[in-house]
């Protein structure tokens, strides 16, 4: 999913309001389109094939699976994005304060950015089981991980977007008597939001990384526990589903923080 | 992630004041831990001393650095074949158009998966010996490498591409001479974020189920209430990704300024 | 502008559902506690389940939160920081590895009397006995069931080094397909998949009591402070949980319904299966004259003695505090039986 927002620049809102209404619209049933072909050709390589379905299962048999138990999926999915939301928002706010931070005290970046760095090379699984010991079962723990995943690529790009800012430009908003205050928030982070929503893009799928991780240290819901469980009593069209409520948890959170991305940016520029 | 190998990369150049006071940064980290573990008389299952962790290490170094080798072995093959299909992927989409309709969204809807969320079923096909932990890691690699690589060979100047073309070129003419050393910066980045990714996916795909590896030394310890091992195994696997990362990172300078 | 709010509204409302379910506050003057269980939920712990779905917990004033386990974490480390109050953990050899680290752990109860392991070969295959294993590839988990691979080994008098050893798939597809000699198997789980997918007529299964071994497994821990200081809780739980077995034992459809409310994605065929296994292995031993959860402390000395022999503990343990009899016998016999 995070092809082509990466790739090509954002589509500029504009033009008449049935134009705007068509765009998204287009793309939403183009997708459908391609959803539907791809699951077609799957049922179809299964059945022509003969694959076991221990190794692939057709679509219509985990479909099926989903619509005769629906709960646990839906619980999954909503206990597994409250983690990823609550994850998701406190690392992008301990990023972009962090970002802040570190652009203003460059001797305090010098200082705690290398662990930063280092923070970003453990693997955050092996803390699972110390997480539980620290936060218990809550929602906090999962979060915990979320939130770790997702700080740092929201610092890097909240610093190296608060340095792209164009030093002229800031000279002649000094000149004519800015406070530090408005630069900030008529320049200089208005310049770095951009770069920030490329590391909140990335960030929304870390984060939901964290939450599954998280959930495979002990818990009755989730989209993690669901997985582990279809491992163990080896419930392949089960983890099949979870991996379809999995993906599309992921869109759905990535098209999210996209088009907040498009909504806000857009703002950003008009100031 | 992809973001952090910019500033990593900028680091060096502000001179040697930054690196001091980034050393000084770890130094005193270090000390806090310490000072906190012993001063506090943490239990190990709560938080060990940082000197305890690093006489574990010694202690048990064959063990550790058996078990780096292994997993470095699964991130590293893994890698490899990631990155060889990331590239393929981009080039094939690049010298055959039409491909891009079908391969762009396939990758895209394998991608919207979380990569972690596959190890049960990877686990459970491929078994808990080393081929699980390649394909994880090659699924996790070879996604981030196609889309830099495939951004790299988009990012040329459609006038220079037609330029080329007006003398005659090719189109694997123009990717070899005109696109590759145009991507090759993007690519690279691509290949250098990929090297801790691939050591942390082949970590907790080990821990779900392995032969050996640190992923393995990691479950093994919290199962026999050695947290003190858990650590130190953590040590070794953050000593051995930003070794790969620094590898990887010199390779990319060498070729890129050869070029 | 609208969107901005809109977005806004969402992780408001997403707070606001988090907040609530973690401060969903009980009934003041019950007592607060959890139950970390060996494993993702299913009915080998059905008692439990049920006696807190029929409220047997709260008529004794605990209101008891069950948390599963899973692959990474360990019941004795969770209740020995107090992150949770009691736990089913791994067995008598979690328990003994766990005072010979020096966590302050209590075992009060112990739920399987007997070894819940066995080793399953191929009924039509070259193994006919414990002896045929040498040169063998036989696969174990090393959570436990390679303590009572080695011991039967040792009492079979083999070297443990001429039988090829490995860590145990996740999946019992290698031995379906003929690739492992011998798999390691619970008799409420793996066993039922084996059985389900080859049939029974074609496994040959070798058990640790034919080779004088017992291995008793699923034990129930409490902090030293809990044990020290909350007796009455302690109490109170076995109560309830006994209560809980009981009826599972009595109506097994009813207890699996409960299980499955938790997992709703579990295989009930297989559960019911689990729960008359867990039974069996529950209700082994002395409990019918001692009751369930009975420690019978002439077998917790013969494993000790194996743990020793073995090196997976440096010294024997102090018996007499790793094991605590006293909050079973504090119920009277009557109700303890099952």
């Amino acid at each position: 999913m995070s092809a082509s927002p990466l790739t090509h620049p954002a589509v500029t809102p504009g033009g008449s309001a049935a134009l705007r209404l068509l765009g998204p619209l287009g793309r939403l049933a183009r997708g459908l389109a391609i959803l539907l072909a791809v699951f077609a050709a799957w049922e179809a390589l299964v059945v022509l094939f003969g694959i076991r379905p221990y190794y692939l299962p057709r679509p219509t048999v985990i479909l099926a699976a989903l619509v005769q138990t629906p709960a646990p999926y839906i619980q999954g999915f909503l206990r597994t994005l409250s983690e990823t939301l609550i994850g998701f928002a406190s690392g992008a706010l301990f990023g972009i304060g962090m970002g802040l931070l570190f652009f203003r005290a460059r001797a305090l970046r010098e200082l705690v950015f290398p662990l930063f760095i280092v923070s970003q090379t453990i693997p955050v699984i092996a803390f699972g089981a110390l997480v539980v010991l620290w936060f218990g079962n809550t929602l906090f723990a999962k979060a915990a991980i979320a939130f770790y995943l997702t700080f740092f690529p929201v610092t890097v790009n909240t610093l190296l977007g608060l340095e792209s800012v164009d030093p002229r430009q800031e000279a002649l908003l000094r000149s004519f008597g800015a406070s530090p205050l408005q630069l900030m928030t008529r320049l200089q982070f208005p310049t770095a939001l951009p770069q920030i929503f490329v590391a909140l893009r990335l960030a929304s799928s870390l984060a939901l990384v964290g939450a599954i991780v998280g959930e495979w240290f002990g818990d009755t819901v989730g989209l993690g526990v669901l997985l582990l469980q279809g491992m163990y009593t080896e419930n392949v069209v089960s983890i099949w589903a979870t991996l379809l409520v999995s993906a599309l948890l992921g869109t759905g959170f990535y098209a999210a923080v996209a088009g907040a991305e498009r909504v806000l940016v857009f703002w950003g520029a008009e100031q | 992630m992809s973001a952090a190998p910019e500033v990593i990369a900028a680091a060096p150049r502000a001179g040697g004041c930054a690196l001091q006071r980034g050393v000084l940064g770890i130094v005193l980290f270090v000390l806090a831990w310490e000072g906190i573990a012993r001063g506090f008389h943490l239990p190990s299952y709560t938080l060990p001393a940082v000197s305890d962790i690093l006489a574990s290490i010694y202690a048990k170094r064959s063990i550790l650095f058996t078990a780096a080798g292994f997993t470095l072995t699964e991130a590293v093959v893994g890698y490899v074949i990631g990155a060889l299909i990331g590239v393929t992927l981009a080039v094939v989409i690049t010298l055959v158009p039409p491909t891009r309709a079908v391969l762009l969204p396939a990758a895209t809807a394998i991608n919207s998966v979380p990569v972690v969320a596959y190890s049960p079923l990877i686990l459970l096909w491929f078994g808990i010996g080393m081929p699980s932990k390649f394909v994880m890691v090659a699924l996790a690699v070879s996604f981030t490498v196609f889309l830099s690589t495939l951004a790299g060979f988009d990012r040329v100047d459609r006038r220079s591409v037609d330029l080329l073309r007006s003398f005659g070129a090719g189109r694997l003419a123009i990717l070899w001479r005109l696109r590759l050393p145009t991507a090759l910066p993007l690519m690279a980045a691509g290949l250098r974020v990929s090297t801790v990714r691939a050591i942390i996916v082949a970590i907790v795909t080990e821990m779900l189920g392995a032969y050996g590896g640190l992923g393995w030394v990691i479950y093994q310890a919290v199962l026999q209430i050695d947290f003190v091992q858990v650590w130190g195994a953590i040590f070794v696997a953050s000593a051995a990704s930003l070794a790969f990362f620094g590898l990887v990172g010199f390779a990319e300078r060498r070729i890129i300024f050869w070029k | 502008m609208t969107n901005r709010r809109n977005v806004l509204a969402a992780l408001a409302a997403g707070v606001a559902l988090l907040g609530g379910a973690v401060t969903a506050a009980p009934a003041a003057d019950l007592t607060k506690a959890t139950l970390r269980l060996k494993w993702l939920p299913q009915t080998q712990f059905a008692g439990f389940y049920v006696a807190a779905a029929k409220g047997y917990y709260k008529d004794e004033g605990i209101d008891l939160t069950i948390n599963p386990g899973g692959p990474n974490l360990l019941a004795e480390n969770l209740v020995a920081t107090g992150a949770d109050t009691f736990g089913l953990s791994g067995g008598l050899d979690s328990v003994f590895a766990a005072r010979d680290k020096n966590l302050p752990i209590v075992c009060i109860g112990i739920a399987h009397q007997m070894t819940p392991f066995v080793f399953v070969a191929r009924a039509d295959g070259p193994i006919k006995t414990i002896q045929d294993f040498k040169g063998k590839t036989v696969t174990t988990w090393f959570t436990g069931a390679n303590h009572v691979l080695n011991a039967i080994l040792a009492k079979n008098g083999i070297d443990p080094a001429l039988v090829t050893i490995q860590p145990q798939q996740v999946s019992v597809t290698p031995f379906v397909d003929g690739q492992v000699d011998v798999i390691t198997a619970t008799r409420y789980n793996e066993y039922y998949t084996i059985k389900t997918r080859m049939g029974e007529e074609k496994l040959r299964t070798f058990v640790a009591e034919d080779s004088g071994i017992t291995f008793p497994r699923d034990t129930l821990i409490v902090s030293e402070t809990t044990a020290k200081e909350k007796p009455e809780l302690v109490k109170a739980f076995l109560r309830a949980s006994m209560k809980g077995w009981k009826d599972a034992f009595n109506d097994p459809k009813g207890a699996v319904d409960t299980v499955m409310a938790i997992a709703p994605t579990l295989d009930r065929a297989h559960q019911e299966f689990q729960l008359a296994e867990a039974k069996k292995l529950m209700v082994a031993g002395k409990v019918p004259e001692k009751g369930l959860f009975w420690i019978d402390m002439d077998a917790v000395k013969v494993t000790q003695q194996l743990f020793v022999d073995a090196k997976v503990i440096s010294k024997p343990v102090d018996l007499a505090a790793t094991f605590n009899t006293s909050f079973l016998e504090a119920i009277p016999l009557a109700d303890r039986k099952p």
